[in-house]
């Protein structure tokens, strides 16, 4: 391999690149942008959900009932609605996404002594927010009754209210958040957004800077030159994860700084496996453009095959482990899962090399293949 | 305009849309990632992701080992835990959750046994792995849910209160029913929101990929010459675009989703069909646009990501809108998407029609209209 061609076509591909200013910007402004967006909108946490009350009673302990769930601030009130008929609309147009019914007879019930049911209807539509909401109802209403039955006790048995509560409650649960004490989601988050990211830009620089020179035809001064497959390859590349080294350390920065989530890792092991992490991505725009002829294929076949794996089987949204079996081979098939493990434990569990030697190396094999596939299947002398 | 005149036009954009498909149909990787994107790719977004706790791997460090703490260990139980044996050390502990191999651990402190029968308060402690908060929230939420009914079962019996029956209490029993989606079925949310996605990747890919190809290899001249008005070298792009995705569309569906997963149709199938191009045409409009500023395709792809991607995070599919703040709330309202979504899941699953959709079809209709004149004032401009 001969330095000067590679240098040569790096050049020119770095000249082309700069040149086209708006690609040029888009290249970095792109990943930025992204993380922006992400970082402020891309929550998870489910919180003011949007909520009404049934209330056929009209006693005081229905009020005080529902009042449990209106002054949480997992609910947003929008109003007490007059019947279900009126309910099932507005949670059919999801202008409610949940609602708590209260039966006649309520406080009576609860003044007799005796039990009392009520009902909530949750939408459904988005799985997993019904659940979060199913947790939050649960959660309320045991607290309601546990102060109940905790009241009822120190009547009967004439002890304070506080000893009272101990008793019906003799254990506690006291939970530590490990990695995220607070549970912000964006702490957890922005470090997979760097993954994304990451996962998404450098396969779209790469993949449409190759096919653009087949598309164009400039690509037979390639054939026709001295330049060999391996030193073309390197050269066209070189640029694009250049371009992409910079957008990890913009990103990083954007993540400690913008976003304050704590880097408790090793700043150079960070740099070192991102850089693998980008080499292989870019590999997968490499092979997309030797796949395909044309610009539009370029950029389908890379959204398809880097955006929604990115977010569906990397373990950003969804764990790997609550993926199921067939979802969770092709997580194990993807780099964007090792790097994920990286990212999160390089910023927020402070482990190093150490612990994540195998991720870097699975990657570092995936980048070795890609790359490795990606020349054979190359040519310089084209088949049709 | 005589009849004549408008037998021409009409012949014009016929011509021009049968070109549209000529070319399509003669990228043949292009296609057969387009039918692979329809059902492969949805079938394994519905078929393999769960958004719910699963089997949450957990070690106990149980001190006491005795029959109360194996009493309340043993409710830790599948489908949302799964007990993975226990740990010799806290540090071993640490370690597990460091690797990633366990995502909870409970600890039980010694004379746990001894402290409920004298009724002192005891702990139990836990440490959730939060890199996830979704998951680190569930976890100990359901935890929560299981060490509370313990503690008041215990309580309950200690003070003979209702004889350990919570019936005989004026406690309330809150019944939560979940709507349009009674058993949370992950692959109908799944299936659906991977359709919406893949339609909204093609809806702007396509038409902008398709225009600024024209002008890239400098055939837009030849029509700017012929007798076309920029409507007719527009319009037919989309036109074709939207015919090839609503039969990508009408594969998933009945080759996909309904026979493969049961995904009750509640509504109308041909008003959902109907939507959905309304919705290809409007997105589609947005690529457009993206088509007038960019001048080769390589700005396009990622003008489009910059598009694509916040349409597709902050749809409200992912991230409740409810959690957003304010600005990017709004910011959705013009995201095409943000509609659609609400019709899909509308028609789809809680069988709403045409008159309850109207606000939406609406909403869609305006910024189709707006995005899609502007798209031709600007294509006007460049080469009126």
């Amino acid at each position: 391999m001969n330095v000067q061609r590679v240098v040569a076509v790096a050049y020119k591909e770095w000249r082309e690149i700069v040149r086209d200013r708006l690609f040029f910007s888009l290249a970095f402004v792109v990943p930025a942008v992204l993380m922006l967006l992400f970082g402020y909108g891309l929550s998870l946490d489910v919180e003011n959900i949007p909520f009404a009350v049934v209330d056929y009673d009209h006693s005081a302990q229905s009020r005080d009932y529902a009042y449990r769930f209106i002054d949480s601030r997992y609910f947003d009130f929008k109003g007490y609605v007059r019947d279900e008929r009126e309910l099932g609309g507005l949670l059919a147009q999801s202008r409610v996404r949940a609602a708590i019914v209260i039966p006649e007879h309520f406080g009576q019930r609860l003044q007799a002594g005796r039990g009392a049911q009520v009902q909530t209807l949750v939408d459904g539509t988005f799985p997993f927010r019904a659940l979060t909401t199913k947790g939050y109802v649960t959660a309320i209403n045991a607290s309601a009754n546990q102060e109940t039955i905790a009241q009822l006790l120190a009547r009967a048995k004439g002890v304070p209210v506080q000893t009272a509560r101990e008793a019906v409650q003799p254990v506690r649960l006291e939970v530590r958040y490990l990695y995220n004490q607070s549970v912000k989601s964006i702490w957890s988050l922005a470090p997979k957004l760097l993954m994304v990211i990451l996962m998404i830009s450098p396969p779209f620089l790469t993949a449409l800077g190759v096919v653009r020179e087949k598309e164009s035809g400039s690509i037979f001064n390639i054939y026709s030159s001295t330049v060999t497959r391996g030193e073309f390859l390197c050269g066209k590349l070189a640029p694009y994860v250049a371009i992409s080294a910079l957008n990890i350390l913009a990103l990083w920065l954007l993540a400690t700084l913008l976003f304050a989530v704590p880097f408790k890792g090793g700043f150079l092991f960070f740099m070192a496996a991102s850089l693998i992490y980008v080499i292989c991505t870019t590999g997968i725009g490499l092979m997309v453009s030797v796949l395909v002829r044309t610009q539009v294929a370029a950029m389908i076949v890379t959204a398809i095959v880097t955006v929604i794996p990115a977010v569906l089987y990397s373990g950003v949204l969804i764990p790997i482990p609550s993926l199921g079996p067939s979802a969770q081979a092709i997580a194990h098939l993807l780099p964007a899962m090792y790097y994920t493990n990286i990212v999160v434990g390089c910023f927020l569990k402070g482990v190093g090399l150490a612990a994540l030697w195998p991720d870097v190396l699975i990657l570092a094999a995936y980048a070795a293949v890609l790359f490795t596939v990606g020349f054979t299947m190359f040519h310089k002398r084209p088949v049709s | 305009m005589t009849r004549l005149d408008l037998q021409v036009w009409g012949r014009r954009l016929a011509v021009m849309t049968k070109k549209e498909f000529l070319q399509l149909m003669r990228d043949a990787v292009l296609l057969v990632f387009i039918v692979y994107a329809f059902t492969a790719d949805i079938y394994l977004a519905a078929s393999g992701v769960t958004l719910q706790l699963n089997h949450a791997a957990t070690m106990v460090r149980d001190l006491d080992r005795s029959a109360a703490s194996r009493e309340l260990l043993g409710r830790f139980q599948p489908p949302y835990f799964r007990l993975d044996g226990e740990l010799a050390s806290d540090a071993e502990g640490l370690h597990r959750l460091d690797d990633g191999s366990a995502m909870l651990t409970l600890d039980i402190p010694p004379q746990f046994e001894r402290d409920l029968a004298t009724g002192r308060q005891t702990a139990l402690q836990m440490q959730v792995d939060a890199t996830n908060s979704v998951l680190g929230f569930l976890a100990s939420s359901y935890a929560a849910q299981i060490v509370g009914g313990y503690g008041l079962e215990v309580g309950l019996k200690q003070l003979g209160v209702g004889g350990g029956n919570a019936d005989a209490l004026p406690v309330v029993d809150n019944r939560i029913r979940v709507w349009y989606n009674p058993n949370q079925n992950d692959a109908w949310f799944m299936g659906i929101s991977e359709l919406l996605n893949i339609i909204t990747v093609f809806a702007i890919l396509l038409p902008a990929a398709a225009m600024v190809r024209e002008k890239e290899r400098g055939t837009v001249e030849q029509l700017l010459v012929s007798p076309l008005t920029p409507f007719q070298i527009m319009f037919p792009k989309v036109i074709s675009m939207t015919a090839v995705i609503l039969l990508g569309t009408a594969l998933s569906l009945f080759a996909v989703l309904l026979p493969g997963f049961g995904l009750p149709v509640k509504g109308s199938l041909p008003l959902f069909f109907a939507l959905t191009g309304l919705y290809i045409f409007t997105t589609a409009g947005l690529g457009l646009f993206a088509a007038t500023i960019a001048r080769n395709l390589a700005q396009v792809g990622m003008l489009t990501i910059l598009i694509l991607a916040p349409m597709l995070f902050l749809s409200g599919a992912w991230t409740p809108p409810e959690a957003m703040p304010v600005w990017l709330r709004q910011l959705t309202f013009v995201s095409p998407l943000h509609y659609y979504i609400d019709i899909a899941f509308g028609i789809l699953l809680k069988g709403q029609t045409a008159g309850e959709l109207l606000p939406l079809i609406g909403g869609m209709l305006l910024l189709g209209g707006a995005v899609f004149g502007f798209g031709l004032y600007r294509f006007r401009r460049q080469f009126g």
